[in-house]
């Protein structure tokens, strides 16, 4: 069902947009006999890679949310609990901020990759930060990663607004727009950027289920049922920062649909990873695409950003299943 | 449509000079300042879109938007088949341009003006563009005129001006050095009673009531939106309970376009009142 969903959302997605191409225009396209420029530009360079990164990033969120819940056995997990998030902006907001000034050299060498690298770099970093600090003595202490990303949290988001308060009404005006997450500059670099490390987390992510389901009956029972549990923790961490990191250096930040769309599976289908995570990437990356639609058409010729639409449409939605159900 | 598709992808092709001659290039234009030009130069019918900066005059906003000019979408822009971008070189994402440029539309990106010479020259440039090249060395040397008429006082110590933006939700910001705000000053001559910082930055109502401006000037994003009940210290100078203050449209203020001479008056007109030796008046 899911994959009917994915299917009519990537249909809907490729044909509509701000400028006009009719399903005519895009079968004329696809098999050659349409020969028209722009038209092939909007279809094959702006809506084609924006509807496999928008799937990617998607189904990446979604994916970590369900592993990091799994593994914190908390229904408030989400990719940003461990760092990832506030890592990538604070190191984003650095590049708008002190990129003119500080970090000119480098910055040239960068060109219009300095943004996204330095995003990814700072999230993972700060997952593998909080990582560090959770490790003593050869284990990994759950308890301690959650807190740690905490702090990390608190102490990267004063670091973005120590950067913020210093920057000028241009910089805070283009990381505002940043921190509100778009896909609209989705070009086939960044689907060959990013794309690696988004399809390398999806692929490792169901190697963790069964050990994921282990972890559920609590944190010693993994060891008892035959899997190395450090060893799940270090999968789990390094797939979710890495692939977030990914998503974000490209996308900027787009919440919710982490924390909600395993919610969304789990009730749908059940509690059992090998199923929510496969699922919640299927879940994910349509959410984001269906997201990623409206938020073109319904200010055309404009575009709202994308974490703005998640959260208008997402939210009542989600309270309304609240309501209906009480989710566990 | 696939006709029109390719009528506009022709049209785009030809350098804008051409198009200029050949009547109305499809424009979409974001900047506020620089749509305030087109439509001061009797030009809005070349206008197939803007931006959301552009509000001046009212009648822009029957246009279609394209949305912030730090943020242009690229299917946006395109889906109104303009033949040029005219914008400023605020314009982002660089991507965007880039893109635009490479399906045939003339991305051109005027500097941003911070001076009543820059002012004259991008006015004398989107002239050019639109293929009103007299009308708009008309209405720089018009500029210049009036601007000659506003004194500026070369002798003593300027006047020190407060400039604050009520800018919806960052509640009052200070204009320090490096912004438009400062560059306004500097045109009339005028001091800026904050030019220790730079940009905009929240107003501390302490730091307010120790700048003993010889004026204030308010800019507003809207109308109506700077209250004065809640700004006590403000209230407190000096400078407000005289009356040497102005209270405006940020547009108007801040824009550096065709009505700069207007906000130079405006803004010389409680500058006068705070100098000693006014070499004002003609």
């Amino acid at each position: 069902m899911i994959l009917g969903a994915a299917l009519a959302v990537s249909v809907v997605s490729v044909t509509s947009g701000a400028y006009p191409l009719s399903t005519v225009d895009i079968l004329g396209l696809l098999q050659g006999d349409l020969d028209d420029e722009i038209a092939r530009m909007v279809l094959f360079d702006v809506r084609l890679p924006r509807l496999i990164l928008g799937f990617l990033v998607g189904a990446v969120l979604a994916v970590s949310g369900a592993i990091l819940q799994g593994l914190f056995r908390n229904p408030l997990a989400d990719p940003g609990l461990i760092g990832v998030s506030a890592g990538a902006s604070l190191a984003a907001v650095a590049v708008i901020v002190l990129g003119g000034t500080w970090l000119g050299g480098w910055l040239d060498l960068a060109g219009v990759w300095a943004l996204p690298i330095a995003a990814f770099a700072g999230g993972s970093g700060t997952v593998f930060l909080a990582w560090r600090i959770a490790r003593r003595a050869g284990r990994t202490s759950v308890a301690t990663l959650l807190l740690a990303g905490i702090a990390i949290n608190a102490i990267a988001g004063a670091g973005t607004g120590l950067l913020t308060f210093y920057s000028s009404d241009e910089e805070l005006r283009s990381l505002t727009f940043w921190t509100m997450g778009s896909l609209g500059h989705a070009a086939w670099d960044d689907v060959a950027m990013a794309g690696p490390w988004l399809l390398l987390s999806l692929c490792a992510a169901p190697f963790l289920a069964r050990p994921l389901d282990a972890f559920l009956l609590g944190e010693h029972v993994v060891g008892h049922l035959g899997y190395n549990a450090d060893w799940a923790k270090r999968a789990a961490v390094l797939i979710a920062g890495l692939g977030v990191g990914a998503a974000v250096a490209v996308s900027g930040l787009i919440g919710f649909v982490g924390l909600v769309v395993p919610h969304l599976v789990r009730q749908a289908l059940g509690a059992g990873h090998r199923i929510v995570i496969p699922a919640s990437a299927l879940a994910g990356g349509t959410l984001l695409v269906g997201a990623d639609c409206l938020a073109r058409v319904v200010v055309a010729p404009a575009e709202l950003p994308i974490g703005l639409m998640m959260a208008l449409i997402g939210g009542p939605f989600f309270l309304l299943l609240l309501l209906r159900t009480r989710i566990t | 449509m696939r006709m029109n598709t390719l009528v506009a992808f022709f049209a785009a092709c030809l350098s804008f000079s051409m198009m200029a001659q050949a009547g109305q290039p499809r424009i979409v234009s974001a900047d506020g300042s620089i749509t305030e030009t087109v439509y001061a130069l009797g030009a809005e019918e070349s206008l197939v879109g803007v931006d959301t900066t552009s509000n001046y005059p009212p009648e822009v906003r029957s246009q279609p938007r394209v949305g912030y000019l730090r943020a242009l979408p690229f299917e946006g822009v395109l889906a109104l088949r303009p033949d040029v971008l005219l914008t400023t070189m605020e314009a982002a994402p660089d991507r965007t341009l880039e893109r635009l440029k490479q399906a045939g539309v003339e991305v051109i990106q005027l500097p941003v003006a911070r001076s009543p010479q820059d002012t004259m020259a991008r006015i004398r440039e989107v002239g050019r563009v639109l293929g009103k090249g007299p009308e708009a060395g008309a209405m720089a040397a018009d500029i210049q005129k009036r601007i000659e008429r506003i004194g500026i006082n070369t002798q003593g110590k300027p006047a020190q001006v407060l400039f604050l933006m009520a800018a919806g939700n960052h509640g009052v910001m200070i204009a320090g050095q490096d912004t438009a705000a400062s560059a306004l000053l500097d045109a009339l001559g005028a001091g800026n009673a904050m030019g220790d910082m730079s940009g905009y930055k929240p107003a501390n109502r302490e730091a307010l009531l120790a700048s003993r401006p010889d004026a204030i000037v308010v800019a507003e994003s809207r109308p109506g939106q700077f209250d004065i009940a809640q700004w006590p210290q403000l209230a407190a100078l000096d400078a407000w309970k005289q009356g040497r203050y102005y209270v405006g449209d940020s547009m108007l203020l801040l824009g550096f376009g065709p009505r700069l001479p207007q906000a130079m008056e405006e803004v010389a007109g409680v500058l006068t009142e705070a100098r000693p030796v006014a070499s004002a008046s003609d």
